[in-house]
């Protein structure tokens, strides 16, 4: 799975550093300079390490990066398809402050998530949503007043 | 110079200007724990209530909100795995799977304590060096400053693994988030790089959803996968007993909170470098200080050293910060050259008269740096036991909020779609680089720095061609520069260095 997920991250980085470095070179000097300096690097590494996992012995397991790791507890396939959920969830998420904004978007999903996402009763959804609706309303609306843009909805009907 | 630091303090405890400072830090606290909302927002937002204030006041009344975020930023990212600030992220990295292990307390009680302690020395630093601090600061200069950076970036290959394919790893992370900052108007010409035609990114990308997306949406995956609580099915911990053994850690690796408080003051006095640069540093430190390879195999993973470094960096950071604020009228990062507002609007200069005619207002600075973080820290203590009870609660019920929370946060960079659409893309990003064992801080580190780097560079061609490779300081920190790569590849800690901290 690592292997895997090293060759396409390294074909990534490849590809994305020789795009810079296409862009770049028709930049003036003093624009294109930096990018190049980083980019090239980038490509080199990013070859050297794809031609290290493709052709270079396996790597020792000991010795990793400082990085947090996910949960082993559950299979990779249930794993797979819980995090596509939430990833799901995400973009619907953005997608409907997109249509109706922030202030609208926040009960909708709170209240959708926790009745269809986490399976919590009908009243202590509610109850929920109208406890995080109120601590948006209070700190971002009222005490921050952070100006929050007008949903397509709302434009579209005028509001 | 004794007489103005008992007038600071009497000044600072004078009841109307206490109350404001008391007044300060409840906002900054609330501040500190709402991610994406920084302090310098904030400082930025109460400018407009301190025109009736006498300057002490206004100071009391800022700088306790500021201090305080910075403290409390902390809390949300050992809670949730959410930077309550930019600054706060590189305690994530361990203080969350603290909180996983059901160690919330522990790692909470460590982050404050080292906070305290950062604080402290922070201040007792702005209160020293304010006098001597000039021929410092004008050393360094473009070419050093430069220099400096690169040996910033160079941390991270104690961030990577150890084997080639490791290094390699990180060192590219670290070149990806360098690229990553070149987005945007190039600040000398004005030209657009990598913008797509899109104006949202002619600014270039911001630091928030950036951090946000990267760290807190792979942690928050991972809690929906798991199904559990953060804690999973761990025993309720002794939450008391966690928090003094949290102290405990602190005063057991005094030494290395020690250092990385002086690493928070050195970057603090730096312009330009701001907290989340010496939250990073700090941390790397802290995991070069490891004793020998298994050691470091700890850091990630749940190490209270690493929840150790970054909290008192990010505290100290603040006394640093003010040096050069105070003293040259040059801020170090954006929330002192909000405070420098302050400055301008209390009718006071910075610069010689802050450290004559005014010292005792400087010095009362220093007294509510400390003070602020001293009441900060024992009232935390007092409820963090609550606090730390929320890592028990079941993850379907805190995902939904604590996303509310990121998003919202995240769009405070900018009040645009784009930045959800940027929040997500990291935080994709971020989860594929968890699962497949690339490693995140590198990336961070090389995007905070990018900008400065490239300025720095930029300057120094412009005003010395290639004759300040051979300027003295440039080649001590070129020397140091090697030493901080090569080190990990001498197969751990040297002799010298002795074993722990």
């Amino acid at each position: 799975m690592k292997t895997h997920g090293h060759i396409i991250t390294s074909i990534f980085l490849i590809a994305l550093a020789g795009a810079a470095i296409y862009l770049a070179s028709g930049w003036s000097f003093k624009t294109g300079f930096f990018p190049l300096a980083v980019a090239i690097p980038l490509a080199v590494l990013a070859l050297a390490h794809l031609l290290l996992v493709l052709f270079g012995a396996p790597e020792p397991v000991a010795g990793g990066a400082v990085e947090a790791e996910f949960s082993a507890d559950v299979s990779p396939e249930l794993a797979r398809r819980r995090a596509a959920a939430v990833f799901a969830w995400i973009g619907a998420f953005i997608f409907l402050v997109y249509l109706v904004s922030f202030p609208v978007a926040v009960p909708l999903f709170m209240l959708f998530y926790l009745k269809l996402q986490s399976s919590v009763d009908w009243f202590r959804s509610l109850l929920l949503t109208i406890v995080t609706w109120g601590f948006f309303y209070v700190v971002f609306q009222r005490l921050v007043h952070m100006p929050f843009e007008t949903g397509l909805l709302q434009s579209s009907l005028g509001f | 110079m004794i007489d103005a630091l008992i007038d600071g303090l009497f000044l600072v405890l004078q009841w109307k200007a206490l109350s404001l400072m008391l007044l300060g830090m409840g906002l900054g606290f609330c501040v500190g724990l709402l991610p994406g909302i920084g302090g310098a927002a904030t400082l930025a937002l109460m400018i407009p209530f301190i025109f009736k204030m006498s300057p002490v006041e206004a100071f009391a009344f800022l700088l306790g909100m500021h201090s305080v975020a910075a403290t409390t930023g902390d809390i949300t990212s050992i809670l949730f795995g959410v930077p309550g600030e930019g600054l706060s992220a590189a305690t994530v990295v361990d203080g969350y799977p603290m909180a996983k292990r059901g160690e919330a307390g522990r790692a909470l009680g460590a982050a404050l304590m080292s906070s305290l302690i950062g604080a402290l020395i922070g201040a007792a630093t702005l209160a020293l060096a304010v006098p001597v601090v000039r021929p410092l600061v004008l050393t360094f200069g473009s070419p050093e400053l430069f220099l400096l950076s690169l040996i910033g970036i160079a941390c991270i290959t104690s961030l990577s693994g150890s084997s080639m394919r490791g290094q390699i790893r990180g060192f590219a992370m670290g070149l990806l988030g360098l690229l990553l900052s070149t987005i945007g108007q190039e600040r000398q010409s004005g030209a657009l790089r990598f913008d797509m035609g899109l104006m949202y990114l002619w600014e270039g990308l911001e630091l928030v959803p950036v951090l946000v997306g990267i760290f807190a949406i792979p942690e928050l995956v991972d809690l929906a996968v798991r199904g559990t609580s953060i804690a999973g099915d761990r025993p309720l911990e002794n939450l008391r007993g966690g928090v003094i053994a949290g102290i405990q850690d602190t005063f057991r690796h005094f030494w290395l909170v020690f250092r990385c408080s002086v690493v928070g003051v050195f970057v603090g006095i730096m312009p330009g470098a701001g907290g989340g640069v010496a939250q990073w540093m700090a941390y790397a430190h802290a995991v070069q200080s490891a004793s020998d390879s298994r050691d470091r195999e700890r850091f990630g993973k749940g190490d209270v050293r690493g929840v150790l470094g970054p909290g008192a960096a990010n505290n100290s950071k603040e006394g640093g910060d003010l040096i050069p604020t105070i003293a040259f009228g040059v801020p170090g990062s954006g929330a002192m050259a909000i405070l420098l507002g302050a400055f301008m609007i209390m009718g006071l200069m910075p610069g010689p008269e802050m450290l004559t005619k005014h010292l005792a207002v400087t010095y009362s600075m220093v007294w509510t740096l400390a003070i602020a973080n001293i009441i900060t820290v024992v009232l935390s203590l007092a409820i963090l036991n609550q606090l730390a009870k929320v890592t028990y609660i079941r993850g379907s019920l805190i995902i939904p909020f604590v996303l509310l929370l990121v998003f919202v946060g995240s769009y405070t960079a900018n009040g645009q779609i784009a930045d959800l659409v940027v929040t997500f893309c990291f935080g994709l990003l971020g989860y594929f680089m968890v699962l497949w064992g690339w490693p995140r801080p590198p990336l961070v580190l090389g995007f905070v720095l990018g900008k400065l780097v490239e300025t720095y560079l930029f300057i120094s061609v412009a005003r010395y061609g290639f004759a300040w490779l051979a300027h003295p300081i440039v080649l001590l920190l070129i020397a140091l520069l090697i030493i901080v790569i090569a080190y990990p590849f001498w197969g751990g800690k040297p002799a010298w260095a002795g074993g722990g901290d």
